[in-house]
């Protein structure tokens, strides 16, 4: 039934059920259901192992239509569905609309448990269990919600709150998504590219994290570069390609990502691959003057 | 704009050449000899290098260049008026402060990207805005308090996460609530605002990078560009 990615091990939650997407922005400003089941099973089709929902802002005044499109989507698909919503109070409407049997008894994924949102799971108690993306892009320190950047900073977050999910709610390991934030490249002054790679490999290897999943949204990777690398390729695919190269066989094993996305590994020696390394040696500006070399030739 | 400067010199046309394709090294090597060693005029010598940054904003919009370039752009220039200013400070004391309007701007609670803002900063100031930066994660009333002290004409506020949309809709309530919505335009930038963003804030317009946040503040003090 699914198509495969060309990495073996990576899954797709499929991103598609998001207005942010021209396309089902329409649909869903028309109210247009079937069009909305329609991209549901076109996902799964292409192979998405878990389908993300989101209604975007009309959430907020219209409750009622994130149940809808919840119970629209689940009438023609059998994959769990990846709750995407940062407000508790709408993530536990979008739970309790969930319906486990019609997902062959698989759990909902709630998307997203932050540090400084951590009252989310509260809801692991109070409507139903849940698997739970873990984002590792900011911390509480001293009380103070705080950004990660560095590779110590990610992985000391991920560790903390995995440990506290497992304590407080008996969350199992493998029920816990590791998101760690893959910023756009042209923004990379603080090496968070350097510390998303040395993070993923050292939670992979961590005695205390064996069996979390490691994931994370690739859209950002290209953002505001050109279309086309120096080489003639599809600079944004290459990107996420590159990247998923060398973290997947180090156990990142979800990507948030549109299904027919043509994933499959880069070899070491194509350009954009050799131009990322140089990247990620390089910090502030000076990532940002490699990052020119992926669409400029001659530097 | 570049056909604003006039009798432009060989040396001033390689420094915005050179600024505006990026050769880095021989740019903010001249401009440190035009600076310091042939003793120019540090106000014409930043008029030049905003002439250059003109083209690279021309370039950008027409989709030659793309965001490492404007922020590279910016840290050329920031070398350069790093030396440029305490000159000027020197001989003309605080006169060079009355620019062409001032303007406010910070990135809204709960978000601390900065690069977006400190970009829109860099530029206003280039283009001879008095800019007051108040940073990253900035309190509603640390909004209001800076506002009551600078007296600015603009207020920019900045967010790249989508939850930073709320904390400006708060930001701009926060102003209205103070009584001072009606004392300078408010205009939003960051990663993904459009029109529903704009709407949902309350504020006055948007921008979606450097270029279109000098144009807003020129229209709206009636600057000619």
């Amino acid at each position: 039934m699914s198509q495969t990615n060309g990495f073996d091990g990576l899954k797709i939650i499929g991103d598609r059920i998001n207005p942010g997407f021209k396309s089902t922005k329409a649909l869903m400003d028309a109210n247009d259901m079937e069009g909305i089941q329609a991209l549901a099973v076109k996902q799964v089709e292409a192979g998405a192992e878990y389908l993300d929902i989101t209604v975007g802002r009309r959430a907020k005044e219209d409750p009622k239509f994130l149940i809808d499109v919840i119970k629209a989507v689940q009438e023609v698909v059998a994959v769990p569905l990846c709750m995407d919503e940062p407000e508790v109070p709408l993530q536990r409407v979008m739970l309790e609309a969930y319906d486990q049997d019609k997902a062959g008894g698989q759990l909902p994924l709630v998307n997203s448990v932050v540090e400084p949102r951590y009252a989310m799971m509260q809801l692991y108690k109070e409507v139903r269990p849940f698997k739970v993306i873990l984002l590792t892009s900011e911390r509480v320190e001293d009380g103070v919600n705080k950004t990660n950047r560095s590779a110590d900073e990610v992985i000391s977050t991920a560790k903390r709150v995995t440990r506290r999910m497992q304590d407080e709610y008996g969350v199992p390991l493998n029920d816990i998504f590791i998101d760690v934030q893959v910023v756009a490249v042209c923004s990379d002054s603080y090496g968070q590219h350097r510390a998303a790679h040395a993070a993923v490999q050292a939670i992979h290897t961590d005695p205390e994290m064996q069996g979390v999943h490691m994931m994370g949204g690739l859209t950002n990777v290209g953002q505001m570069l050109p279309p086309k690398a120096v080489d003639g390729s599809d600079l944004k695919l290459c990107l996420e390609n590159v990247f998923l190269t060398r973290v997947v066989p180090h156990g990142f094993d979800y990507v948030l990502a549109t299904p027919w996305r043509q994933f499959s590994p880069i070899p070491a020696d194509h350009y954009v691959s050799q131009v990322y390394d140089e990247f990620l040696q390089a910090t502030g500006t000076d990532a940002l003057r490699k990052a020119r070399k992926f669409y400029k030739a001659g530097l | 704009m570049a056909d604003k400067l006039s009798d432009i010199t060989p040396d001033e046309q390689n420094l915005i050449d050179w600024l505006a394709d990026m050769q880095e090294e021989e740019a903010v090597a001249l401009a440190m000899k035009m600076l310091l060693e042939e003793k120019k005029d540090p106000i014409r010598v930043l008029e030049v290098c905003r002439a250059a940054m003109d083209i690279v904003g021309q370039r950008f919009a027409e989709g030659e260049y793309f965001l490492p370039e404007l922020v590279l752009a910016g840290e050329m220039l920031e070398s350069i008026s790093a030396v440029a200013k305490p000159i000027i400070k020197e001989t003309q004391g605080d006169q060079e402060q009355s620019k062409l309007g001032k303007v406010l701007i910070g990135t809204v609670h709960g978000d601390l990207h900065d690069i977006g803002k400190n970009i829109v900063s860099f530029m206003l100031d280039i283009n001879g805005y008095n800019v007051r930066d108040i940073g990253v994660d900035v309190a509603v009333q640390t909004f209001i308090d800076e506002i009551n002290d600078f007296q600015p004409d603009v207020v920019g506020l900045s967010g790249f996460l989508t939850l930073a949309f709320d904390s400006m809709k708060e930001t701009v309530e926060g102003i209205a609530a103070a009584g001072l919505r009606d004392k300078f335009k408010i205009m939003i930038g960051g990663g993904q605002i459009d029109d529903n963003v704009l709407k949902y804030t309350g504020a006055d317009a948007y921008g979606v990078n450097a270029v279109e946040a000098i144009a807003l503040c020129n229209k709206w003090l009636g600057v000619e560009a």
